[in-house]
């Protein structure tokens, strides 16, 4: 049985005014700058799915600073100006896959237009009619602190069925990455996961065995105690007091039990090692109960080789009845799980790699270690073949623009031996203004253009090669276009060396030189074009 | 599709079947629909005796029925910027209301006499309606099924040919509850002509109906009194009785009005008359025919209308409505049933006259 979120739809709530993201069936990461979103959309997806937030109560929890200030601020203005616009309400609503088992929250009361009819749950947060008066009193002075005291929420599915509890073919496990710091060792989210994972007989007999313990500490430590205690009179009345383990529900075992590893209590346990366990737990396959399942930032608190460990076992536990979300900040994630489930969140708006390859999801996979996250995260990439050209490059662009390339945002991206073709598909795939540099090896531009050029467009993304008769190379290529003296002049090196053999040599280190020198430097046209070019994709 | 009707005779322990039926269907996601409050209270408890708490298990009424499963859910395939936010059981809409407010007043309430129109409507606006009815529900079971009016005909006649099992049960002799007393849509079939529309969906193969005649309640007497209400006409299969009890004072007996106080006094039967308007010349504590529906007396004086006087004089056989009425009053009884009439006509009924 699948539980899929076809549609996540977040109106009003942080920094969504309007926001769509359609997931993939299975995985999904998402990546970001910070403030992008990551976490707020994670916390409104399990919103809507719990209708709690964090263990707590919409109504409790909520605050002015739920509500999109954008939206606050046009409302404000709004008012100020004469206008009537309504009160800025939130509402997330979830969309699911048309399955047959989720047809209990079928129903059309959604924002869908035209009217559409499918399985989902909505949260919205609205003013109350009930207090109609005082919000009309906080209106004649309206102020971007919304009167949240007379707001009020409800959690419904499509069907308009107000919901009390999260439907059960709805479970979710949020792992987040922050430190355990409830003093039972077991915060929130865990204890959810952990009580998903418990039949109910096998809760019950948990229950009753605590109970029976409490008991028996009653009767025997305690009794002895009790035994002095009477004769004690410590009691301001009549009555003798006593000492008794408390079996109200305060203290149920919940509270108590937690998960030992390796005979270290969970709470003590590193908090590498806690996120692993969250991970396990949550996905483990027989727990077939738990349907959707996010994991914020796993790379925290984790050494490469346990995020490999770590990674390996999401793999293996993802089952093909979870949807996964996963926010990361590490290239080394995002390889691994795939880059073809790549969200790209971008504040209020989300793109996602459409028809990637599954070859190149593969050869990324292989190198989890190449930064693609730089490259999706890039307003501009221009991609050279290594060190050298880059250098080089970063002095050409700011001759050209009287700018560096980070200040046009524009990143130089070294591909380091990567196949061209791969890169240029990722590019394309997220829409990715890009120009390309590379050298001819003594092949004609025009055929080296042959095997990429369906990537290409000549408006976003473009390749960029010397003549073969300036030179094979970067070196070649500069001296072509500076005349050797110059050069030798730039680089100071004595008449005896080779300028070829020396350049070729000290790669980097003349690249630095040139780059650094107050002297002028002319540029070899392919660089020049591909400078401007990127300027204006 | 198996659809099951079975049509019970008054006293035919209906409900008690649906009961029983319900407790043996496991593992089956089932609906119970009725029509009245007290008819719902009594089948939960009774359900809540007989099989504890099972959550495959709904019990609701009609109208809970078509807006939490038609209009709250799917409203928005007629008016797509609209919520459902009530019910409004009294209301009706203007005559000539058009669009939105036929349906709705104007705090979005449904009118109950609309909202069998408005959840067909929806149902044929848009499949995901039964699709969705269909993967909630194995089998949907109906109470009182005679009690359909107007636009629930149709709605039943999609469910028929839906993939889910309908079985209902109903006493089509007595149906005097209507859901719908405005609309006109398929009033034929609002008395007992909807026996008629069960015998058509029968002869097409949508659905089976059996019979159910013995009553628990009625002494022999009454039950072959009640049988002759109905002409041979309609077809109707004779009732056979199991109340072997005796009293002393058991059967159908007519009654001059003279002797009335005195009957009263002896045997504290429940009076019953058709109305507030009729049996004026009578002072008793009376209920009305359409008040008892359901209920269980030992004994009853009925003071019967100019048509049922007609009938027990001369035979005059009654129209379908005033039948249901007059069947309903005439079997509520278990043990007597006494009807005030002076001149007695061609009836061979017994008179009652007090033993000097």
């Amino acid at each position: 049985m699948t539980i899929v979120i076809t549609r996540i739809h977040i109106r009003g709530y942080r920094i969504y005014k309007d926001f769509n993201l359609l997931p993939n069936p299975k995985m999904n990461i998402l990546v970001g700058g910070n403030d992008a979103g990551k976490s707020t959309l994670m916390e409104a997806v399990s919103l809507a799915l719990n209708g709690r937030i964090g263990g707590g109560s919409v109504l409790e929890e909520l605050n002015p600073h739920w509500f999109n200030t954008e939206l606050v601020q046009e409302f404000v203005a709004q008012r100020t100006a004469g206008k009537k616009p309504a009160l800025p309400e939130i509402l997330i609503e979830l969309y699911l896959r048309d399955d047959d088992e989720l047809q209990v929250l079928c129903g059309a009361v959604n924002t869908a237009v035209p009217t559409h009819a499918c399985p989902g749950v909505f949260l919205r947060i609205y003013p109350n009619e009930e207090y109609q008066d005082m919000l009309d009193d906080w209106l004649k002075a309206p102020n971007a602190l919304l009167p949240v005291e007379y707001y009020t929420c409800e959690w419904r599915s499509f069907a308009d069925r107000e919901l009390t509890k999260r439907p059960r073919v709805l479970s979710v496990a949020t792992i987040d990455s922050r430190t355990v710091k409830s003093s039972a060792g077991v915060d929130y989210h865990l204890r959810q996961i952990l009580s998903d994972h418990l039949e109910t007989t096998e809760k019950a007999e948990i229950s009753l065995g605590f109970r029976t313990v409490k008991a028996s500490m009653t009767e025997g430590a305690l009794a002895t105690v009790n035994t002095r205690f009477s004769t004690l009179g410590a009691s301001l009345l009549a009555e003798p007091m006593a000492l008794a383990m408390d079996q109200t529900s305060r203290t149920s075992w919940e509270s108590v039990i937690t998960p030992h590893v390796d005979n270290v209590p969970f709470s003590m346990a590193g908090q590498g090692q806690q996120a692993a366990i969250k991970i396990s737990l949550a996905m483990k396959r027989h727990s077939a109960k738990v349907k959707i399942v996010m994991i914020e930032e796993p790379e925290n608190h984790l050494s490469h080789t346990s995020l490999s460990t770590l990674l390996d076992r999401v793999e293996k536990l993802a089952s093909d009845d979870q949807q996964l979300f996963v926010s990361t900040h590490s290239t080394y994630v995002l390889n691994r799980l795939g880059l073809n489930s790549l969200h790209l969140l971008n504040r209020n708006h989300a793109s996602k790699i459409t028809a990637l390859n599954p070859g190149t999801v593969r050869y990324f996979q292989r190198l989890p270690g190449y930064d693609t996250l730089r490259l999706v995260l890039a307003k501009k990439v221009v991609l050279v073949e290594g060190p050298s050209d880059e250098i080089i490059f970063e002095r050409v662009f700011n001759d050209v623009h009287r700018l560096t390339p980070m200040a046009a945002g524009v990143d130089v991206i070294s591909m380091r031996g990567l196949a061209l073709a791969r890169c240029l598909e990722l590019c394309a795939a997220v829409d990715k203004p890009v120009a390309v540099m590379r050298d001819n090896d003594g092949i004609k531009p025009a055929d080296l253009r042959i095997p990429v050029a369906k990537w290409l467009d000549g408006k976003k993304r473009e390749l960029f090669i010397g003549e073969v008769s300036d030179g094979r190379t970067l070196e070649p290529q500069l001296i072509t276009a500076n005349g050797e003296p110059h050069l030798r002049d730039v680089l100071g090196i004595t008449p005896k060396a080779d300028l070829v053999t020396w350049m070729t040599r000290e790669k980097t280190e003349g690249a630095l030189l040139i780059a650094e020198s107050p002297k002028a430097l002319t540029a070899p046209n392919y660089m020049n074009a591909a400078a401007e070019f990127i300027q204006n994709a | 599709m198996p659809n099951h009707l079975t049509l019970a005779v008054a006293g035919g322990r209906k409900t008690q079947g649906l009961v029983e039926y319900c407790g043996k269907a496991t593992d089956r996601k089932i609906a119970v629909l009725t029509f009245t409050q007290t008819n719902q209270q009594e089948i939960r408890s009774r359900l809540a005796s007989h099989k504890g708490d099972c959550n495959t298990l709904e019990v609701m009424g009609w109208y809970t029925f078509l807006l939490r499963h038609f209009a709250q859910p799917f409203l928005r395939f007629k008016f797509p910027k609209d919520r459902v936010m009530g019910f409004d059981f009294e209301g009706r809409p203007f005559q000539f209301a058009k669009g939105k407010s036929r349906f709705m007043d104007s705090g979005n309430r449904v009118y109950a006499c609309e909202l069998g129109k408005l959840a067909f409507e929806l149902m044929e606006a848009t499949p995901a309606l039964l699709r969705r009815l269909e993967c909630i529900y194995d089998e949907i079971l109906i109470d009182e099924v005679q009690d359909l009016a107007s636009f629930d005909w149709e709605i039943l006649e999609v469910l028929l040919g839906s993939k889910i099992d309908v079985r209902m049960v109903g006493d089509v002799r007595q149906a005097v509850l209507s859901t719908n007393p405005r609309g006109q849509k398929n009033k034929k079939f609002g008395y007992a002509a909807s026996l008629e529309w069960f015998r058509d969906k029968e002869a097409k193969g949508l659905l089976t109906i059996a019979y159910a005649t013995i009553t628990y309640r009625c002494r022999a007497e009454i039950a072959t009194f009640s049988d002759t209400i109905f002409d041979a006409t309609w077809g109707f299969p004779g009732t056979t009785s199991e109340n072997l009890d005796e009293t002393g004072h058991d059967g159908v007996f007519l009654l001059h009005t003279q002797h009335v106080d005195e009957y009263v006094g002896q045997f504290r039967p429940q009076c019953l008359r058709h109305s507030v308007s009729s049996a004026k010349h009578l002072n008793l504590d009376f209920q009305n025919f359409k008040g008892v529906k359901g209920a269980t007396f030992d004994r009853v004086l009925l003071a019967p209308t100019a048509n049922i006087e007609n009938f027990i004089k001369k035979g005059t056989a009654l129209e379908a409505t005033a039948a249901a009425a007059f069947y309903v009053a005439a079997t509520r009884a278990r043990q007597s049933l006494a009807i005030v009439i002076d001149k007695v006509g061609t009836s061979t009924l017994p008179v009652w006259a007090p033993s000097d």
